[in-house]
């Protein structure tokens, strides 16, 4: 890959100041230094240039001269990723916070088309006073943007039920590396063809950067019920989330947060309320039609009772319920009352091993003398053990760095997943390999092949080089 | 089997084959249980390769609701097989329960729960499929959420065997629901006019699991007379079902009908030599679907699932191979145009082998999707010609 002279950055950086003015280009390292990292710690890459257009046609035409200049460029959103995959080695970032456009609303249909810099919470208060929402929705829903979720293939607490950012992204328009640009999916619905608008969602920026996006929007729902239950065991929380997931009951949410979890949220300025004296509290909304709802209600309710709660309390109003989740939504944020540093994971793992796996969890992190903070959206059986620590201390990150293999690991040898919504970016990458062939790696790379032949989008992330046989036969033919 | 057939009873095997169809240029027809064979453009090759033989449970277990089958799985042996368990696949292509998993999500097939349940690419988890150099490749995985990598789930879904052989799907099971009721409704004289209820529908908080508008002709296919018809399917607990009946019941006069007038509508296509679904936008069919359905064209069996923003439109063969042309007819739906967002989207499922070319030529004929066709199947043998040239 080409790297960067600095005599050539400054050509680029005059030609991108000529599409979208001097003030949105940034080349000075101090002013750079911002966008070194993403939403996880432990990775800082310092990028030569910042570009940030400010239209359509601007990002279109810094797209172009990137192309035609060679040069090699990371798209970015609001940088609240947490794998790493928005930081730009040395090359050239391309903001797109600027493009903060909700271009329309078709409240009839339920659809809405966006800029791909638009907020998701905003595009949710936009559409709220017309009954409707937009389902996805990350912890970070206040400052991610959809063009951030699309690259990621977001998730959120309500996923259990409503589904990921593919099953809500109806068509995009794109600009590929090369500066063209193509329609994706259909805005009507369905087409045929192959599906490249699901290929596009995920690929991390590889793939090139969405200019609009056409969501589906989903009617509110009539009847929405929020319950807390909190357990003096680990064991029986994630064996009663077991339990309602096999019950056939599709909760709205299903969030599981563990003591030490419970305790930090509690002394934080987040506090929600939780029983500081738990093991484990679920989280665990209903919504629907008011007597669906209610019946539901019955059944879980009982389920954790039978289960061993010694609690279970249904929030009575909106006020709660918000209190409620304010809490677990802002777990990540609390945490960062213990220490300098978090270290985030995002594994999956099939939801009837999720006794087994936090025992696991726990026996790993006595090993290691770290102390993780388990909360996660436990109805997914996607995990995010979370561990705070100062990587300023070479003893202790190697510690953290070494418990989290072993628990990915550890999800891994359970038919699990190394990545539920948080992407692969530069920190999982070294995984890939435990979970994919070589021959299924070269088929990912032969896709980034397609939408980026010379790989100047987001270079580095996702799939490791060496495992992309047609890009090793070019490098050795050098 | 046809001549020139072969049946693989494992990866490896279809792996094997592909590689020979590599070695002497043989392209490859790629089928389940052929029972669908009638569908998308003629393929030139001489030699099918089928995957009947390979089916079964890879992995299941209950409590996780995720199932992983050969593709070779039929739809009725995946009922069966998660009925046990009280659970079920809500995905209901048209056709029969004879077809396979790996048909399914190779077409994007999906049927009338797609209302509520989504289409082939929601319920899918990961899979793992043939390429058309003999590699085998996985993509996804078995839990229900899942990032790692490049989306080739995705990309195989609705690919038509083009990119790949599909050996193994894992896909999403759900709990089936403790009542799960269908009801008739005829739009004849005496209800309300097609389009008030449907507005009333759309505006309503009703979750129907599943809700198509048939045409006269349609409708008397499945025995329900001459007259338009709405059929609607309410599911999930005992309470909700009621609620929604209690709603849907002050808005039109039902009749509640047997469970298996989905399957006889499944069934509808026949041996129709046309079938084409139009996707536009849900609320352009509130305005028509009363002049679509109002006609009287015995030849065309029409359904409109207007949640979904489908119309499906089957010509009826009676021997007068005028009937069989798209645009033919009477039924031509002008969908109101808002200058914007163009009219709507029209997927050729079935025509005659002749009109392909004049209608449809391909739908993979731009550069994205013929770089990955070159990636995937450089030397094109896999169904080719099937999404066109």
């Amino acid at each position: 890959m080409t790297s960067l002279s600095r005599t050539n950055a400054s050509t680029v950086a005059d030609r991108l100041a000529e599409i979208v003015g001097d003030r949105h280009v940034l080349s000075r390292p101090s002013e750079l230094l911002v966008y070194n990292s993403d939403g996880l710690p432990g990775y800082r890459k310092q990028p030569r240039l910042a570009v940030f257009p400010g239209a359509r046609e601007e990002a279109i035409a810094v797209v172009r001269v990137l192309a035609d200049e060679g040069m090699p460029f990371v798209p970015r959103g609001a940088g609240t990723g947490l794998s790493g995959g928005a930081l730009a080695d040395d090359i050239v970032v391309v903001g797109l916070h600027r493009l903060k456009e909700i271009i329309s609303l078709d409240i009839e249909n339920r659809r809405a088309t966006v800029e791909p810099g638009v907020v998701n919470l905003r595009l949710n208060k936009h559409v709220a006073p017309h009954g409707l929402l937009y389902a996805p929705d990350p912890s970070s829903e206040a400052a991610c943007t959809i063009g951030g979720n699309v690259a990621e293939n977001a998730g959120g607490p309500h996923c259990l039920k409503y589904g990921v950012t593919l099953n809500h992204v109806l068509a995009m328009t794109v600009v590929l590396p090369s500066g063209e640009v193509v329609e994706l999916g259909s805005k009507f619905g369905e087409r045929d063809g192959y599906d490249l608008r699901g290929a596009f969602i995920g690929s991390e920026g590889c793939f090139g950067l969405a200019l609009d996006i056409t969501v589906r929007l989903t009617q509110r729902p009539q009847t929405v019920r929020t319950l807390l239950a909190d357990f003096m065991s680990i064991d029986e929380a994630a064996r009663v989330t077991s339990a309602i997931i096999a019950s056939g009951i599709v909760p709205a949410a299903l969030e599981f947060m563990d003591g030490a979890t419970i305790r930090v949220v509690e002394a934080s300025i987040y506090a929600a309320g939780y029983p500081k004296d738990a093991e484990a509290v679920l989280l665990i909304e209903l919504d629907g039609l008011e007597a669906e709802v209610a019946a539901d209600l019955e059944v879980v309710r009982r389920s954790c009772i039978e289960g061993g709660a010694r609690n279970v309390k249904v929030a009575r109003d909106d006020v709660e319920r918000l209190k409620l989740w304010q809490g677990r939504k802002k777990a990540f944020g609390a945490m960062g009352r213990l220490a300098s540093h978090l270290m985030v994971q995002d594994a999956v793992i099939p939801r009837t091993r999720l006794s087994e796996i936090l025992a696991t969890i726990h026996a790993i992190s006595e090993k290691y003398g770290v102390l993780v903070c388990n909360v996660f959206h436990a109805g997914d059986g996607n995990l995010h053990p979370n561990i705070a620590y100062s990587a300023d201390d070479p003893d202790e990150s190697e510690r953290v760095h070494k418990a989290m293999t072993e628990i990915m690991n550890a999800c891994i040898d359970v038919g699990g997943s190394i990545t539920g919504e948080h992407g692969v970016g530069l920190d999982k990458m070294g995984y890939m390999e435990s979970i994919f062939s070589e021959s299924s790696l070269n088929a990912m790379c032969e896709l980034r092949g397609v939408f980026d032949p010379h790989r100047r989008s987001n270079p580095g992330k996702v799939v490791p080089i060496h495992s992309c046989k047609e890009w090793n036969a070019v490098a050795s033919a050098r | 089997m046809e001549r020139g057939g072969v049946s693989a009873v494992s990866t490896e095997a279809v792996a094997a084959v592909v590689r020979e169809s590599v070695a002497s240029r043989t392209p490859v027809r790629i089928a389940g249980r052929s029972s669908w064979l009638s569908a998308g453009r003629p393929v030139k090759a001489n030699k099918t390769l089928s995957l009947r033989d390979d089916s079964g449970v890879v992995n299941y277990v209950p409590g996780d609701l995720t199932l992983t089958l050969r593709a070779g799985t039929t739809l009725g042996e995946i009922e069966r097989i998660s009925g046990e368990h009280d659970q079920w696949l809500p995905l209901d292509p048209f056709g029969s329960d004879d077809g396979t998993i790996g048909a399914t999500i190779a077409t994007a097939s999906a049927g009338p729960l797609g209302t509520s349940f989504g289409l082939p690419r929601d319920l899918l988890l990961g899979l793992e499929f043939v390429n058309g150099r003999g590699e085998i490749v996985r993509a996804g995985g078995r839990v229900v959420k899942n990032v790692a990598g490049f989306d080739l789930s995705r990309l195989l879904t609705g690919s038509w065997g083009t990119l790949g052989v599909i050996t193994e799907v894992t896909v999403r099971l759900y709990a089936r629901p403790k009542v799960d009721r269908t009801f008739a409704v005829s739009l004849g004289r005496g209800q309300k006019s097609t389009t008030e209820l449907l507005r009333a529908i759309a505006s309503s908080p009703l979750a129907p699991f599943a809700l198509e508008i048939l045409n006269g002709s349609a409708a008397s296919s499945l025995g329900f007379g001459d007259n338009p018809t709405l059929l609607v399917r309410f599911g999930g607990n005992a309470a909700g079902v009621d609620v929604q009946l209690k709603v849907f019941s002050q808005l039109a006069r039902t009749e509640e009908i047997e469970q298996s007038t989905w399957v006889a509508f499944r069934k509808i296509d026949g041996d129709a030599p046309s079938v084409i679904r139009i996707s536009t936008l849900p609320n352009r069919f509130l305005s028509v679907a009363s002049s679509i359905l109002a006609d009287t064209e015995p030849r065309i069996a029409i359904s409109i699932n207007p949640r979904r923003g489908i119309m499906r439109l089957v010509t009826r063969d009676n021997g007068d191979r005028d009937s069989a042309m798209p645009g033919d007819t009477s039924v031509s739906p002008e969908f109101p145009n808002d200058g914007q967002t163009g009219g709507a989207s029209v997927i050729f499922e079935k025509l005659p082998a002749e009109v392909w070319p004049v209608v449809s030529p391909s739908v993979t004929s731009d550069a994205l999707s013929r770089g990955i066709k070159k990636a995937y199947d450089p030397h094109n043998i896999l169904n080719p010609g099937i999404l066109g040239d």
